[in-house]
């Protein structure tokens, strides 16, 4: 961990990309600052957390139940004077998209920063989505950061800009800003900025749609100012001979693959490479002028062609509008060399792709997700699974995993499934969510599934933490973000509240009681039909800090018949058959102690080992 | 100038390597950049990490351009052959014999001898860097690794470290 450990001036550290946007934060003397969590994201909060702690910064922070509260609760700390930021991945600004926009017309007072990691590739999203078009969509200013150093500087930038012009700013990294490291230079932390108390003024703050319209044409003019008076809305020059015919422009994370590629070949090194550190709102008198000057200008840029679109006359250039830049896919430094050579008139070679045989990532040895997972598809043969975004969307490796769309999405689409089933023969299905899944937008579903009669089974499968993206609480836990005591929210009241008559409570790991539960849930739901059912299958996620897994391991005995029930139906990563000896076998490094598949071995051939210390 | 490959599968402690000797180059006061691999991919899948000591901009390896590759899965080191350049020098964990341009120690019994299966990617990076022509020395790592916070973990590693060494020695002799 790269940690600071006095506030003196000038260090210098490895910092993930991640880290030096949250050291850029506490450096503009932000006083509020909330997030959901979301690869590649997440990092963020966790170091502001970290920084806090280390530097005794008086900042407030939360990981709030979903983006949009995340956003709205920002919003009201920078209408009350201060500095904030909201941290999200791009399809968490889906879910604020609504205060995002709404933001934009009103205005702000503090600095507000928007930080949205955007997930081109994509590696851990459901979509490819550009923020920086979503910014656009909202006409809220966008950075682009190339580096970790780069967005440690443009965070500070961007709340510069905020309170300048009275605008949310939005910064964008890629995942290879976020999850890159590097040396870079820090400076001291900034006492938190007030911009004075809140002035109420209802025309503004509470406008209704007359004054909307006068606060669209406010926001209009913001950013033409914006994009006429600040330089980084401008394309510049940072490597290559500006006399060149030819001429590339770049944004973002990109653009340092672009650098490398050009300043590494003595071929390609004349090509002069412009770089816009604002791709929104573009200077566009100064890029017109920039492309009219040369023969062919190239445009790369992730992931939507957003400086490209800005152009009005684009007759010279060459993106992903004219079909030279792929539309879909990260571009990584080998697809970006093909396209630089290509339009350089550079020879290049055949390119041939390696065969990868990348390992499938698979639940924990050991996940409670796993045994439930297991009990649904044994009990619930005929049924159609609905779920959700997080670890156990890996239910699919289980076969027990039929639909995955965005967060919540189990719950509202088994109501979808249960209606529809007068129509169709799928009249039988099951939801899985977890449980900061569930928080986040799932009980607006599970109302909507009471109050309409829907029959289904939900399986909130509570691990007592957000586990895919790190271990960050839930609105269940008694803890915030930076470790300050929290009023955990009661779960099963909640349910119940919610309308919920049928709910129970079970542990897991536990063979017998799981299949009870769910069985109960099953007659409840499937045939009886007295609407939806809630099964919560309770145990702490085996990588957190209130795990307890047994100090035990467990092996294959001689009575393995190798019926391959376990290998089939558990999917458990420490199992597996050994083609040369024939055997099933245990990885004791990976095995985990939790024993469920003794009982789910028809043969009861697997047995515990011995007590490990 | 150097670039390096980091391989395995999630939860092998590439990310811990890759940190490490960022966290020394920076010392060195050197420009160095990484790239790492997080989320689902980190739940047992394939996981690689680029680490780049030099006038970088990009924090990837564009194929064919590593001077070596760290590979604690012998499997995945098939997935990231091709980010060598001719001539680039493999260190693997495996139980296999070394070949040329190909160096093997067997990290992961080691470890459990030693304290855990943990400990393999301390081992490996002992090994690698004691056949290796690198900006970063093992005394550079030692150095390191004896600042670390819990007494046990650090032991661990330092012990570890050596016992990667010792069997780097071992072959060149």
């Amino acid at each position: 961990m790269s940690i600071v450990t006095n506030d003196s001036p000038n260090l210098i550290r490895f910092l993930m990309g991640n880290e030096a946007i949250a050291r850029g934060v506490i450096e503009s003397g932000c006083a509020l600052a909330t997030a959901y969590p979301g690869t590649p994201s997440s990092e963020v909060m966790e170091s502001l957390t970290r920084w806090k702690k280390e530097l005794r910064y008086p900042i407030y922070l939360e990981w709030s139940i979903n983006e949009k509260v995340a956003f709205e609760v920002a919003y009201g700390a920078s209408l009350a004077g201060s500095r904030s930021a909201v941290i999200m991945k791009m399809v968490g600004l889906n879910v604020a998209s609504d205060p995002f926009l709404s933001a934009a017309y009103l205005g702000v007072r503090g600095g507000l920063v928007v930080i949205v990691a955007d997930d081109p590739g994509p590696h851990s999203s459901q979509t490819e989505q550009d923020s920086r078009f979503f910014a656009w969509f909202a006409k809220v200013p966008v950075y682009d950061p190339a580096s970790p150093a780069e967005a440690l500087s443009m965070t500070r930038r961007a709340f510069d800009l905020s309170e300048k012009y009275h605008v949310p700013v939005m910064l964008r990294p890629c995942l290879r800003v976020c999850h890159a490291r590097q040396n870079v230079s820090m400076s001291g932390p900034l006492d938190p900025v007030t911009v004075g108390p809140f002035q109420k003024n209802w025309t503004k703050w509470a406008a209704t749609p007359k004054f909307r319209l006068v606060l669209h044409g406010e926001l209009n003019e913001k950013i033409k100012n914006i994009s006429l008076q600040e330089s980084d809305t401008r394309p510049r020059l940072i490597s290559g001979a500006k006399e060149s015919t030819l001429a590339i422009i770049t944004s973002g994370s990109v653009s340092s693959h672009v650098q490398d590629i050009v300043v590494s070949d003595s071929r390609l090194s004349e090509v002069p490479v412009y770089k816009v550190d604002a791709p929104y709102p573009v200077n566009h008198k100064a890029l017109q002028e920039l492309v009219d000057s040369k023969t062919q200008t190239l445009v790369i840029e992730e992931t939507y062609p957003v400086i490209e679109l800005q152009l009005i006359d684009k007759t010279k250039v060459r993106g992903r509008i004219s079909g030279h830049v792929p539309q879909q896919g990260e571009l990584t430094p080998e697809v970006v060399e093909r396209i630089i050579m290509n339009f350089s008139g550079v020879e290049t070679e055949e390119m041939v792709s390696p065969t990868i045989r990348a390992r499938r990532p698979s639940l924990c040895a050991g996940c409670p997700h796993r045994p439930a997972f297991f009990m649904i598809k044994k009990l619930f043969s005929e049924s159609i699974f609905t779920g959700d975004i997080g670890c156990y969307t890996l239910g699919v490796n289980l076969g027990a995993v039929d639909t995955c769309l965005c967060m919540g999405a189990s719950i509202g689409m088994a109501s979808g499934f249960a209606h529809a089933a007068d129509k169709t023969d799928n009249d039988q299905v099951v939801a899985t969510i977890g449980d900061s899944t569930f928080f986040h937008a799932g009980v607006p579903a599970l109302i909507n599934a009471v109050h309409t009669g829907a029959n289904f089974v939900l399986v909130l499968m509570d691990n007592n933490i957000t586990a895919m993206t790190g271990g960050q609480p839930t609105p269940a836990t008694d803890f915030l973000a930076d470790g300050a005591s929290a009023v955990p929210v009661d779960m099963e009241k909640l349910i119940r509240g919610c309308g919920v008559k049928s709910l129970e409570v079970v542990d897991p790991y536990d063979y017998r009681a799981l299949e009870e539960a769910l069985t109960t849930a099953k007659f409840f739901s499937h045939e009886k039909r007295s609407g939806v059912s809630v099964v919560i299958t309770r145990r702490a996620c085996i990588r957190s800090r209130s795990s307890s897994v047994p100090n035990i391991k467990f092996q294959v005995g001689e009575n393995c018949d190798r019926c391959m029930t376990c290998i089939r139906d558990l999917e458990c990563p420490a199992i597996s058959f050994v083609k040369q000896e024939k055997i099933v076998q245990i990885d004791l490094d990976l095995c985990s102690g939790c024993g469920f598949c003794v009982d789910v071995c028809p043969s009861q051939a697997i047995a515990a080992w011995r007590n490990v210390k | 100038m150097t670039q390096m490959i980091l391989c395995g599968r999630g939860g092998q402690g590439i990310v811990f390597l890759t940190r490490l000797l960022g966290d020394i180059a920076t010392q060195k006061g050197l420009n160095v950049i990484s790239s790492e691999t997080h989320g689902m991919a980190v739940r047992g899948g394939s996981v690689n990490s680029h680490l780049k000591i030099g006038p970088f901009s990009s924090p990837l390896i564009r194929w064919g351009q590593a001077d070596c590759l760290v590979s604690l899965d012998s499997s995945e080191t098939l997935n990231n052959e091709h980010f060598l350049k001719q001539g680039g020098i493999v260190f693997e964990n495996s139980s296999a014999s070394s070949e040329s341009g190909l160096y093997r120690v067997d990290a992961s019994n080691m470890a459990r001898s030693i304290g855990g299966i943990q400990l393999e990617n301390v081992i490996l990076l002992g090994f690698s860097i004691f056949l290796s022509n690198f900006e970063i020395s093992l005394d550079d790592i030692r150095q390191q690794l004896a600042e670390g916070s819990r007494y046990r973990t650090r032991e661990q590693n330092l012990a570890a470290l050596e016992a990667g060494v010792r069997v780097a020695e071992a072959l060149m002799e």
